[in-house]
């Protein structure tokens, strides 16, 4: 979980979603199955199935968005497509709104709420 | 069991499509992460999840499938739902074959008849329903017979039309049997006998499901016009509704003769202290309430897809 700060929890089950997940990981360079679950287990720390990673990898093609590269043998590398990239922006911009507000509502929260909650956490 | 056969078996629950165009890379990953030791449960949860998961896109049940895709597949689940809702009133038929003859005159039993007499004319309309849904779909059969689609699904067509053959061998052994046997020995005395019965109806069960599987098949691969899919949604719900009316009518039979004559539930000779919870008759109903829940659901789902094919 290297770059991975709290606040980023706000968008969790967003970022939980296999697919942009895999959006990401292709972001930097085309990956084959195995790569993909070391990556993002690595930057997410999440560990994807591969019965998950290879249904949302079937959706994602199916969409346009990853495309296979010719691979080695049994080990088939997918690569971000344009229209793949475009939707990791927007899904990236939705989830940065998330955050944003969600920190700026929570900057803004009355100390005396904050006060309550401490009281009886 | 060892690896490949593990991985072997778990790529066996994805669809045969998926399988050949994704099958090899799954278990390259899966052989990567077991590293050559047994795969854990966990990975294999995983992966039964995701076939699953699918098997039910497959049929166009999961949300994420265009309009006319899940018109067809709920009504391939209603078809499912049939199939099951004949296995539970074949049950039914089998134990109350002889109720009418057992059960006394007055005490119910008009309202009894009335009850077991809608019951027969919903299930001859849900029927009908069924075969006319089915043959809404003859042109465009031909069409991709035409086009050689004989192919894609032969395996299935063939194996139904196996197990009908030894079916109809098995009926004719089974009649000459039992024609040489007295009505005790026909109804549970020869052991033999029943369980030769058991095994009839289980090879009729699995011929069923077989030509319901060879059906739902080819409807994935037929190309439905929307005012024939528009009319496969209505079919769906009305099936629906007809199982609803037969089980009601059941649910309603079974009460009026329960307190009437409960002996006559079993169609047996009256006996004390019978219990009017036949486990035949628990059994069926369970086997309709499921098939009901099924079908509900392709309905449902066939009836919200309807806007998408206006839309079209």
């Amino acid at each position: 979980m290297n770059s991975r700060s709290r606040t980023d929890e706000a968008a969790a089950g967003r970022s939980n979603d296999p697919t942009i997940l895999i959006l990401t990981s292709l972001a930097e360079g085309e990956k084959h199955g195995y790569a993909l679950l070391q990556d993002i287990e690595g930057f997410a720390g999440v560990r994807l199935g591969p019965g998950t990673l290879y249904g949302a990898i079937g959706r994602l093609e199916e969409r346009g968005l990853i495309e296979a590269v010719e691979g080695s043998g049994r080990r088939r590398p997918y690569r971000l497509s344009g229209a793949g990239a475009q939707a990791l922006r927007c899904a990236l911009a939705e989830m940065r709104t998330i955050v944003e507000e969600g920190s700026a509502r929570l900057t803004r929260r009355p100390a005396t709420v904050a006060g309550a909650f401490a009281v009886t956490a | 069991m060892n690896v490949s056969r593990t991985v072997g078996w778990l790529l066996w629950c994805y669809p045969a499509s998926w399988r050949a165009r994704y099958g090899k890379e799954l278990e390259a990953l899966i052989m990567d992460m077991s590293g050559g030791r047994r795969v854990s449960w966990r990975v294999r949860a995983d992966v039964l999840g995701a076939a699953g998961r699918e098997r039910i896109r497959s049929v166009g049940l999961s949300g994420d499938r265009p309009g006319p895709d899940r018109v067809r597949g709920g009504a391939v689940l209603v078809m499912w739902a049939w199939a099951l809702f004949v296995l539970g009133g074949a049950v039914l038929g089998k134990s109350t074959e002889h109720w009418q003859s057992v059960m006394p005159a007055g005490s119910g039993h008009a309202t009894a008849g009335v009850a077991f007499t809608t019951l027969i004319a919903a299930a001859v309309v849900a029927g009908l329903l069924v075969l006319v849904a089915i043959g809404l779909t003859l042109p465009s059969l031909l069409v991709f017979l035409r086009g050689g689609g004989w192919r894609q699904i032969r395996a299935r067509i063939l194996s139904a039309v196996g197990l009908t053959a030894v079916l109809v061998a098995a009926t004719i052994g089974l009649a000459v049997w039992a024609h040489g046997l007295t009505p005790p020995a026909r109804n549970g005395h020869d052991t033999a006998y029943g369980i030769a019965f058991l095994a009839w109806a289980a090879l009729c069960a699995a011929t069923l499901l077989a030509w319901t599987a060879a059906a739902a098949s080819t409807a994935r691969h037929l190309d439905l016009t929307a005012w024939t899919l528009r009319l496969q949604a209505r079919l769906a719900a009305a099936a629906t509704g007809a199982m609803g009316v037969i089980t009601v009518a059941t649910a309603v039979w079974w009460a009026v003769v329960a307190s009437a004559s409960p002996a006559a539930l079993t169609g047996t000779p009256a006996v004390s202290h019978q219990s009017a919870f036949v486990w035949q008759l628990l059994v069926a109903m369970a086997i309709m309430l499921c098939a009901i829940g099924l079908g509900g659901l392709g309905a449902r789902r066939a009836a919200r897809a309807l806007p998408c094919l206006e839309r079209g």
